[in-house]
């Protein structure tokens, strides 16, 4: 397949960039992973519900959506981009199997994991991340469980209990990480500033506040988890007060009971796609990590390939969909190889907002400083600190040799969770800064990929291999 | 000259791979502590990329006789290093869909078994009873009980850390960038190490650098027919293993080996010249989804994992091993060609019996530079 412009992931970002170029007069496909275009911010009901009252900002996404699709676009859903090779050539899974597509210009709109954070009982069932009890709650209407603590940091913490209080759920507590209100003192007229014009958010966290107050939730601000607790399923968890570093404060602790954790400390930018293009990262832990280089049209360093929304730096839907207007405008005067003939709009606001957020919510090196040694960090090949830090101590000062010789990173999650942690230990202990400490390489296939049938597999072509060659 | 660090060592190996950490560590045994200089981390490169395969069959008669001595030092190796490298023996099948290739077969089968490698040939009925697993199209195949797998990971690491344990000086990170010559003898090796330099002063250097240290050998005169290559492997998830032996079909180009936690290993036979890109092409995954055909049961379990290697080659597909005339103190240990990774232990012992004894117990002449005139 062949388009002029390609958008990869259908969130705030995605949707607006498709949109944005498809105005324009650009030929564009949009390829998402799942069954619905939205993204994690818009996630959609499920079909199978129907005519069901929208949640949050459901209504804004289908409204989106809806006019994107009358703008004339191509929609590839449940279509997983497992590789992007020279010359903008993406490899494609979708539901007729693998395919490829060319681009003229590509605009990665590809969003982020959640970060998490290694804490003794992690892994335990009945903890998750908030965005995964976001997803049950948007698109299956499922609440994860009874007694619920929600932790970690970021206005998402807050907006979560608060649905989970709408959804009938008891809440045992929020527990924000950030020292909120000593954050903003550092720097208030910068943040006043950055809050002004905000009112959509303003009211929105008002409102979940509200809720929360109402249901008589205690909301411990500066606190976080330090353990979760139960013998084969949470049953408790363990939080303490927090400096400035968020390191727990002694004689602070309390013990909750519970029967589920939701929990997460911000999100990394998803750059595989990127990376295999080429594009140059640069390391700005408050939007995330690694993000992309951009110029001011969120063309990356490579020609052609525009980078938008929170997977070129964490800074919320707002920004997301700006950028993805510009990305959109640009990237479809670049293919009709003509000037941008809209007026481009200004992210000054927004990039207020996106320094603001990053200013209170990113987490201290407190955080990576919970796990005990029997503590796991890589979940899908059971790596535990201990190993990690074995390997570091006989001289393994990279996180490719870590990887090597503890199989950290080489589960089904290819990295993604553990990465971050893994390099946290790494920076810790052989007192490197992250930058220089990188990430996991990346290679095709960016997710598994199903292995076809034996019938599928063209056997013409072979390369050209001299037979003595053993 | 004055902001060079300097050292002195009886010898130093150029290149953190199986081959130097081999050399590195037979020469510690006879009391020779050795300093190792590798440009990024221990097994960084083809040593830690390869297949892993430990085969002695299908290979060019001199090889054969080396493979063979090098998988009894295999066998010994976990006890040796104290290190578990996941070696096992797990047989190897070499397949044919052609009547021609089968021929071929049987003839290497009668020069293995001459040569005491005990090998057997398999028509279709005996390759269905042993390997139900493969793919009707093979009308036969060769095998080799003795020969098996080790995880490339972990051999490097486990020779430079008993190495190290013996006294050897390890610096990653560490690249040679010049040899220093006095009327025709090595006197040192000059390195970097960030913004560090250094130089070692010794009278014996060893070349393991793969296609890396061509250039500086190149720099003294000495011109290594060895280039670069590039070739790919894949990796499943994890399946409740249902084979032990390194399958692979030169017909396909491909072959499949298990890891010991349950993956299958997918890796494309051949390569592409002239490269040290070490990106994996779209087509490359193409190749490796061919691990469907050789094992039908493969689909549709989910490929994980892919990279690619540089691969050293030279014309003939044989190393490059041992002195250099006109150079004293120069010793080569390149150009494996694929097959380093079987080879390098024996490798180690016999160039550590050449400084040590001035002798290698297997003759190695037919391996030299010379050979390339």
């Amino acid at each position: 397949m062949r388009s002029e412009i390609v958008v990869v992931g259908a969130g705030p970002a995605g949707l607006q960039a498709a949109l944005s170029a498809a105005e324009a007069g650009a030929e564009v496909t949009l390829v998402d992973n799942y069954r619905q275009a939205g993204g994690q911010y818009y996630r959609q009901p499920a079909p199978e519900f129907g005519d069901i009252e929208p949640l949050d900002h459901q209504a804004e996404g289908r409204r989106l959506w809806q006019q994107a699709a009358q703008a004339g676009l191509k929609l590839l859903t449940e279509t997983t981009v497992w590789g992007a090779f020279e010359g903008h050539q993406l490899a494609l899974d979708g539901p007729n199997g693998p395919d490829t597509l060319q681009a003229q210009a590509l605009i990665l709109a590809t969003g982020t994991y959640e970060r998490v954070a290694a804490f003794p009982g992690w892994t335990l069932p009945g903890v998750m991340t908030t965005g995964a009890a976001q997803t049950l709650l948007k698109e299956q209407r499922i609440v994860p469980g009874e007694r619920v603590v929600v932790a970690g940091t970021g206005p998402l913490q807050l907006v979560t209990a608060a649905a989970l209080v709408r959804a009938g759920v008891r809440v045992v507590a929020v527990i924000e990480g950030s020292p909120v209100m000593r954050r903003m003192w550092r720097r208030p007229f910068r943040h006043m500033a950055a809050l002004w014009n905000q009112g959509e958010r303003l009211a929105e966290g008002l409102s979940s506040w509200l809720t929360l107050k109402r249901a008589a939730v205690p909301i411990h601000i500066g606190w976080g988890v330090t353990t979760a607790h139960g013998p084969e399923q949470l049953t408790a968890v363990t939080i303490a007060q927090l400096n400035d570093r968020w390191r727990p404060l002694p004689y602070t602790s309390r013990t909750l009971s519970c029967d589920t954790l939701c929990y997460g400390y911000g999100f990394t930018p998803a750059t595989e796609l990127a990376r295999l293009l080429g594009a140059e990262l640069h390391w700005r832990p408050e939007q995330g990590g690694f993000v992309p280089i951009r110029d001011e049209r969120m063309q990356s360093s490579v020609p052609g390939l525009f980078i938008v929304g929170d997977g070129a730096g964490v800074g919320g839907a707002g920004l997301a969909r700006l950028e993805g207007r510009v990305a959109g405008l640009s990237a479809a005067a670049q293919v009709m190889g003509k000037a941008v003939d809209a007026a481009l709009p200004s992210l000054a606001a927004e990039q207020r907002f996106q320094r603001f957020y990053g200013d209170l919510f990113t987490p201290g090196p407190g955080l990576d400083e919970l796990a005990r040694p029997d503590t796991i960090i890589c979940r899908c090949e059971e790596v535990t600190l201990a190993d990690i830090r074995a390997v570091i101590e006989q001289g393994a000062d990279t996180l490719m040799a870590v990887k090597q010789l503890t199989r950290c990173g080489m589960g089904n999650c290819q990295g993604r969770i553990c990465g971050p942690l893994a390099a946290a230990q790494l920076a810790r202990q052989t007192d490197q800064a992250p930058a220089q400490i990188g990430q996991f390489s990346v290679r095709p296939p960016i997710f598994p990929l199903p292995m076809p049938t034996a019938e599928a597999v063209d056997l013409a072509d072979l390369p050209t291999i001299p037979d003595e060659h053993r | 000259m004055n902001q060079w660090r300097k050292i002195e060592a009886p010898a130093v190996i150029i290149g953190g791979g199986i081959v130097g950490g081999a050399v590195a560590y037979y020469l510690a045994r006879r009391g020779i502590r050795s300093v190792l200089l590798e440009k990024r981390i221990i097994g960084a490169e083809a040593s830690g990329r390869n297949g892993g395969g430990v085969r002695a069959q299908c290979r060019n008669k001199l090889e054969r006789g080396l493979a063979m001595a090098s998988i009894k030092l295999w066998e010994g190796l976990e006890a040796e290093l104290g290190f578990d490298i996941e070696y096992t023996q797990g047989g190897n099948i070499r397949m044919a869909t052609t009547e021609e290739r089968m021929a071929q077969l049987r003839t290497e089968a009668e020069a293995e078994l001459a040569d005491g490698l005990q090998v057997e040939v398999w028509d279709r009925e005996e390759l269905r009873r042993r390997a139900p697993y493969l793919s009707e199209m093979f009308i036969g195949a060769k095998y080799c009980p003795t020969d098996g797998v080790a995880n490339p990971l972990l051999v490097p690491w486990a020779f430079v850390q008993a190495a190290r344990r013996l006294g050897v000086t390890v610096m990653t990170h560490t690249e040679a960038v010049a040899i220093e010559l006095h009327q025709g003898q090595i006197q040192a090796v000059l390195a970097r190490q960030g913004r560090q330099e250094l130089r070692i002063e010794t009278p014996l250097l060893i070349n393991a650098g793969g296609p890396w240290a061509s250039q500086l050998s190149q720099a003294i005169g000495v011109s290594l027919p060895v280039e670069p290559a590039r070739t790919f492997i894949g990796v499943t998830q994890p399946v409740r293993p249902f084979f032990t032996e390194f399958v692979s079909s030169h017909d396909l180009r491909l072959y499949c080996r298990p890891a010991q936690k349950g993956h299958v290993h997918i890796g494309a036979v051949g390569f592409r010249p002239q490269t040290f890109d070490q990106t994996v092409p779209a087509d490359a995954i193409s190749h490796l989804f061919r691990g469907a055909v050789m094992i039908p049961s493969l689909h549709p379990i989910h490929l994980l994992r892919s990279w690619a290697g540089t691969l050293a080659m030279t014309p003939d597909g044989l190393p490059v091993i041992g002195p250099v005339d006109g150079v004293e103190g120069y010793l080569l240990a390149t150009g494996f060609s694929g097959h380093g990774f079987c080879l390098g232990p024996i490798v180690g012992q016999l160039l550590t019996e050449w400084i040590v004894e001035g002798e290698p117990s297997i003759p190695l002449d037919e391996l030299s530079l010379a050979r390339f005139g």
